[in-house]
């Protein structure tokens, strides 16, 4: 009767790229496999997650290994291909460590690069699809927005997500802290490399209106000019048009600094000494590292780029500890409420929230009638009693049947908020709490 | 007597800075509503203080010097919760609080009972010399406090540090902008006080000019505030800039007490 939540599934962290290629299934195959999914007999509800990093099935069904063995030969069977070594990709995860796994993915916490936050809304893609194809039912429902709750706790209390591990987001993140906006802003690309042009990419990306590309090579600057829609000059004169950049990214192959202190106190005197920032991606430097020493101009080499995201990527590792902490808590509440979906200790807390009002408002009148004979307390005792279990005793007996279907759950569920019975404690709702986690032989 | 309430006012911006200055090394929001909530409850209460100390004189709070630096601080904190929210100002709370703490302190040090104003002086003019002066060291104030944010945020880039300081302190060019755009409204509306500080000179003692301390003392930080807006158009920007302002503020710091102590005049003890 319990249900248990499985995750069943393969990321990067355990198979390598072509095997999760393999197992991916493309947005257009979609409703098969949903089909397929729910075909098979242990399996109730089921979401599949299918990203470039991770392919997984988070299901529930009433027996844990015959539902996680049935995900298992779906995963294997999905382009209907034989996988090589397939097993040994495949993580599975059962009860309170599925919900765990789930709360994490949301949080972004078991992403390659921890904190950037992609994957929560690939996972709230992933379970609007389920939901529109009938896939899902009251306990994954609660499960995914329990999930999204946990990744915006997650993302609203700890800086997890705010600091940039590239070298082109370092640029732009420092970009914005230099210039009010980008929007009015030109940059200048001194030479050709990937990281330069990724640099560049990234600026423009974020609102950085002009380019202006150059090389020694000046079909190459062309070239770059047409691709991110800038202007080319000519190598030799870009000294003249460097008046006009407010970022400039250097990355040639000189082995002499191509921009002197010399030539920026110059251009600066032209701009009025408006702030320049030079992003020197090039070993050896393009730019004299004294420029750092000038008023309003502001150099980062690629060392000092390296040191930012260095500093970034542990104070994430240090915020993904509290995230991991705050996860801890919302699983525990979650498991809570999945552990309160028990027919049995539902009904004990409901008589219990039932007798205790009789209780009290019997105690009550008995206290305001006192010239009643002990025959008539009786009575009045006996009445009460039998009001309330003529209440109860329908919704008790459809607590009590035994359906395999999804309504169960759905009225336990209804029940536990009706009557506000979340939050009770009672000893023999507790005992029932943990069972459906448990892993079961 | 006004002291209980400026204790209060006092106790309300330490706290705010207190939670400004948790918020620059924490980054905790809540610290930041915090320091906002109590900077608000702060001048709440700090305008109940000039509101008794008003009824007790019977006209504004604003002659003495006790007065004039109370009425002060209440300006700088109204202008900065006003301007706040306009130009995303957040962190510039974490200077301001503290220096409108400073300021109610000596307000509540330099204290003195409500004195009777020269019916000399008690015209049209007095209002009228009084409100852009205070306004326009309030904003000064303000632009003071967005200078040294400017500094530190300098500091921060060039040394490459990478803390959560650098994060949350506004960007350099939207500092030395602010920087700019108050320096012109508060030099502004030093200018107009000048001008009627000089027509209240006239009906109160029958000469425009008469070289009075304060009047000195002005004039050289007018002329000071004029170069540096002036120096903007020859490319002092940025760090220059910000550091002709604070050196600006001390001046006008200096201007302020000294006229009072060091050489009274006239003006002396009526402070406008």
């Amino acid at each position: 009767m319990n249900r248990e939540i499985i995750v069943v599934g393969l990321s990067h962290r355990t198979a390598p790229v072509e095997t999760r290629e393999q197992v991916a299934i493309a947005e257009a195959e979609m409703a098969a496999a949903y089909r397929r999914l729910l075909e098979r007999s242990h399996v109730e509800e089921g979401v599949i997650v299918s990203t470039c990093n991770r392919v997984e099935v988070i299901a529930t069904g009433q027996h844990a290994d015959a539902a996680a063995t049935d995900v298992a030969e779906f995963l294997r069977t999905s382009p209907d291909t034989e996988i090589e070594g397939f097993e040994e990709h495949l993580y599975v995860h059962r009860g309170v460590e599925a919900v765990r796994h789930v709360f994490r993915v949301a949080s972004s916490l078991d992403s390659m690069v921890v904190g950037e936050p992609q994957i929560l809304g690939q996972l709230k893609e992933s379970y609007t699809r389920a939901a529109s194809l009938g896939a899902t039912g009251t306990v994954l429902h609660r499960l995914f927005h329990k999930s999204f709750s946990t990744a915006k706790r997650v993302r609203a209390e700890t800086t997890i997500a705010s600091r940039a591990v590239s070298v082109a987001s370092a640029a732009v993140d420092l970009a914005r802290k230099i210039f009010e906006k980008l929007e009015d802003k030109t940059a200048m690309l001194i030479g050709a490399g990937q990281m330069s042009e990724l640099a560049a990419r990234h600026l423009l990306a974020n609102g950085v209106g002009n380019l202006i590309s150059t090389n020694r090579t000046f079909e190459r600057a062309v070239e770059l000019a047409r691709e991110f829609g800038g202007t080319p000059v000519p190598f030799e004169q870009f000294p003249r048009y460097l008046r006009l950049a407010d970022v400039v990214i250097g990355s040639t192959a000189a082995e002499e600094p191509v921009v002197t202190p010399a030539m920026v106190q110059e251009v600066l005197r032209e701009r009025n000494q408006q702030p320049m920032f030079f992003i020197d991606l090039s070993v050896p430097r393009n730019f004299d590292p004294r420029l750092n020493e000038m008023a309003n101009v502001y150099l980062y080499d690629i060392d000092d780029l390296e040191g930012v995201i260095e500093v970034n990527l542990e104070e994430r590792a240090r915020e993904a500890e509290k995230a991991e902490r705050l996860v801890d808590v919302e699983v525990e509440s979650f498991c809570r409420w999945l552990g309160s979906l028990n027919a049995v200790p539902t009904i004990v807390a409901l008589r219990r929230r039932i007798e205790s009002i009789r209780r009290a408002e019997l105690d009550r009148t008995l206290a305001s009638l006192r010239e009643l004979s002990e025959r008539e307390r009786d009575a009045l005792e006996a009445m009460t009693a039998a009001i309330c279990n003529k209440i109860l005793h329908a919704p008790i007996c459809k607590l009590k049947e035994r359906g395999d279907d999804e309504d169960e759950v759905f009225y336990i569920d209804a029940v536990l908020r009706l009557f506000d019975l979340d939050d009770e404690e009672p000893g023999a709702a507790k005992s029932g709490k943990v069972t459906p986690l448990r892993k079961r032989g | 007597m006004d002291i209980p309430e400026l204790i209060l006012t006092m106790a309300c911006y330490l706290a705010a800075t207190a939670s400004f200055v948790g918020f620059l090394l924490t980054s905790r929001e809540s610290l930041h509503r915090a320091g906002s909530v109590l900077l608000a409850v702060g001048f709440g209460v700090h305008l109940v203080a000039i509101g008794v100390r008003s009824i007790e004189g019977g006209r504004l709070a604003a002659t003495t010097l006790h007065e004039a630096l109370s009425l002060l601080s209440c300006i700088i904190v109204g202008a900065y919760l006003a301007l706040q929210g306009r130009f995303k100002l957040a962190v510039i709370g974490a200077f301001v609080a503290p220096l409108a703490f400073i300021v109610t302190l000596s307000a509540v040090l330099f204290y003195s009972g409500v004195q009777d104003l020269p019916r000399t002086l008690n015209t049209v003019w007095l209002p009228a010399h009084i409100a852009p002066a205070l306004l326009g060291y309030a904003i000064l104030a303000v632009a003071f406090c967005v200078s040294i944010a400017y500094l530190l945020q300098e500091r921060q880039l060039k040394a490459k540090r990478r803390g959560g300081l650098l994060q949350r302190l506004p960007p350099l060019e939207t500092l030395d902008h602010l920087n700019y755009r108050f320096m012109v409204w508060g030099f502004s509306l030093f200018t107009l006080a000048i001008v009627t500080g000089a027509l209240l000179a006239k009906t109160a003692w029958g000469e425009f000019w008469s070289w009075e301390p304060v009047q000195v003392w002005s004039v050289i930080t007018w002329v000071l505030y004029a170069l540096l807006l002036q120096s903007r158009t020859i490319g002092w920007r940025g760090r220059l800039a910000a550091r002709l302002t604070i050196v600006g503020f001390a001046v006008l710091v200096l201007s302020f007490f000294s006229v009072n102590f060091v050489f009274p005049g006239k003006h002396g003890g009526h402070f406008g």
